[in-house]
């Protein structure tokens, strides 16, 4: 009995000194990590928010917020339980909060953060929508900005400029019919003329990645699903 | 100064870096090994957080060696290094943020890796603090030795590039490399390297011991 007591009381002081140290370490890294995952949300803003054909942003430079108070002021759509919209067939989830801003040309550009199911977990987007003349939608350009659940060297290279670039300029026709990555169009093995013609296979929706994401399907799928979920969402919200 | 088995530090130190490589004489923690090192980048940093955690959690579990029963040896050690690897990760998330997203699940899993517990066991627990932080070390140092060799050498051939310099053009790259075959094939070309060095060496020294 006495040994027993002996090593629950051990145990207890480590844990007890180890729980001391780890709180110790979690508040001095509280806020590095705080200003670090909101500068990967500014980044990723500003991103999503410059025309990727030009490099020219798509906003006046005044627009583009720095700050936290900045950015809420672009709050379009918030809800207290954090998640806008949710599509669980797809899985698709919108998250909250959705911003606004206007475009240099009077449009309405919405910044969505969303997230799919990837191979580990979640895959957290952010997308901007340019609304059309027409009240259609064209998904400008994607930042992937969580994929820490995906395998190294293989989903994790979601993010990688030339993978990335692959979700850029969806025009409406593309979002209604659903955002679905190559294979899943059954476009597999790619036709050997397929680079000319991805800006046709964008305009059904197809996202050509296994010619550069090659064992790593899920992923890309986890990012055609958050933005069929986000198009879902303007659909509901915007129209 | 070397002890009743002829340890010296540097010795100690030394010993993980060919002779027991954890990698590829011991064969420990292939699993990180394999899905991390895919570019030499994301080898680097695994490499230096496995090392940190083996050093520091040598050291600390030498430090509580003669106070923890036998029974519990193994929870505590466990706890131990769960908690640098837990420090590790939230200083990388704070300091190293995109090294942090592109390496993602696998440092938490640094905890359930067989090198640290390994270590722990085998060396920490039977000696003093200074000798377990040098074997941490060195474990550490050919650990991170033998997953920067598959970074480079899956790099190169996957991308033509190391670290994202370009070697050769990329019409060379030989893709499979990258991918989960690729890596058990690179692997077990350098554990034959590795095993044929050991054996050319203990030949030597025979031959060295007849001559004499």
């Amino acid at each position: 009995m006495a040994n027993h007591v002996k090593i629950a009381l051990i145990l207890t002081v480590v844990m007890v000194v180890i729980g001391v140290i780890l709180a110790g370490v979690y508040l001095m890294t509280y806020t590095p990590i705080a200003k670090a995952d909101l500068n990967a949300k500014f980044k990723a803003i500003k991103f999503v928010l410059t025309d990727q054909t030009t490099g020219q942003l798509l906003v006046n430079q005044d627009q583009i917020p720095e700050t936290m108070a900045e950015l809420n002021a672009k709050i379009w759509k918030s809800n207290s339980s954090g998640v806008l919209y949710s599509n669980t067939k797809l899985p698709g989830y919108v998250l909250s909060p959705a911003y606004i801003f206007k475009g240099k040309n009077g449009s309405n550009i919405y910044i969505l953060t969303g997230y799919g199911i990837g191979f580990g977990g979640r895959v957290v987007t952010v997308a901007s929508f340019i609304q059309q003349k027409n009240g259609g939608f064209l998904e400008s350009a994607i930042d992937v900005i969580d994929y820490s659940t995906e395998t190294p060297g293989l989903g994790a290279k979601i993010n990688d400029p030339d993978v990335r670039s692959r979700f850029f300029d969806i025009p409406n026709s593309g979002l209604k019919d659903g955002v679905k990555v190559n294979k899943d169009a059954d476009i597999f093995p790619l036709p050997s003329n397929y680079e000319s013609e991805i800006p046709t296979y964008k305009k059904e929706g197809i996202v050509v990645t296994s010619d550069v994401m090659t064992g790593a399907t899920i992923t890309p799928r986890a990012v055609a699903n958050t933005l069929n979920a986000m198009y879902e969402f303007l659909e509901r919200e915007v129209k | 100064m070397a002890n009743q088995n002829g340890e010296t530090s540097l010795s100690v130190l030394t010993s993980g870096w060919i002779k027991q490589n954890p990698t590829f004489v011991q064969v420990l923690g292939l699993c990180p090994v394999l899905a991390v090192s895919t570019n030499a980048e994301n080898a680097l940093g695994m490499g230096l957080a496995t090392l940190g955690v083996l050093a520091i959690s040598n050291l600390f579990i030498s430090f509580v060696r003669n106070i923890i029963p036998n029974e519990i040896r193994i929870p505590v050690y466990i706890s131990i290094i769960a908690a640098f690897v837990t420090m590790v990760n939230l200083l990388m998330h704070g300091y190293t943020y995109n090294l942090w997203v592109s390496l993602g699940i696998y440092i938490p899993l640094i905890v359930v890796n067989c090198i640290p517990l390994g270590r722990a066991e085998v060396f920490a627990s039977k000696h003093g603090p200074w000798k377990s932080f040098l074997d941490g070390l060195g474990m550490g140092i050919g650990f991170l030795g033998a997953i920067m060799l598959l970074g480079i050498t899956r790099e190169l051939f996957d991308a033509g590039t190391i670290f994202g310099y370009r070697i050769w053009p990329s019409a060379y790259n030989v893709f499979v490399v990258a991918l989960p075959p690729g890596a058990f094939l690179v692997i077990g070309l350098y554990m034959g390297l590795f095993r044929y060095i050991g054996k050319m060496r203990s030949q030597k020294k025979v031959e060295g011991d007849e001559s004499k």
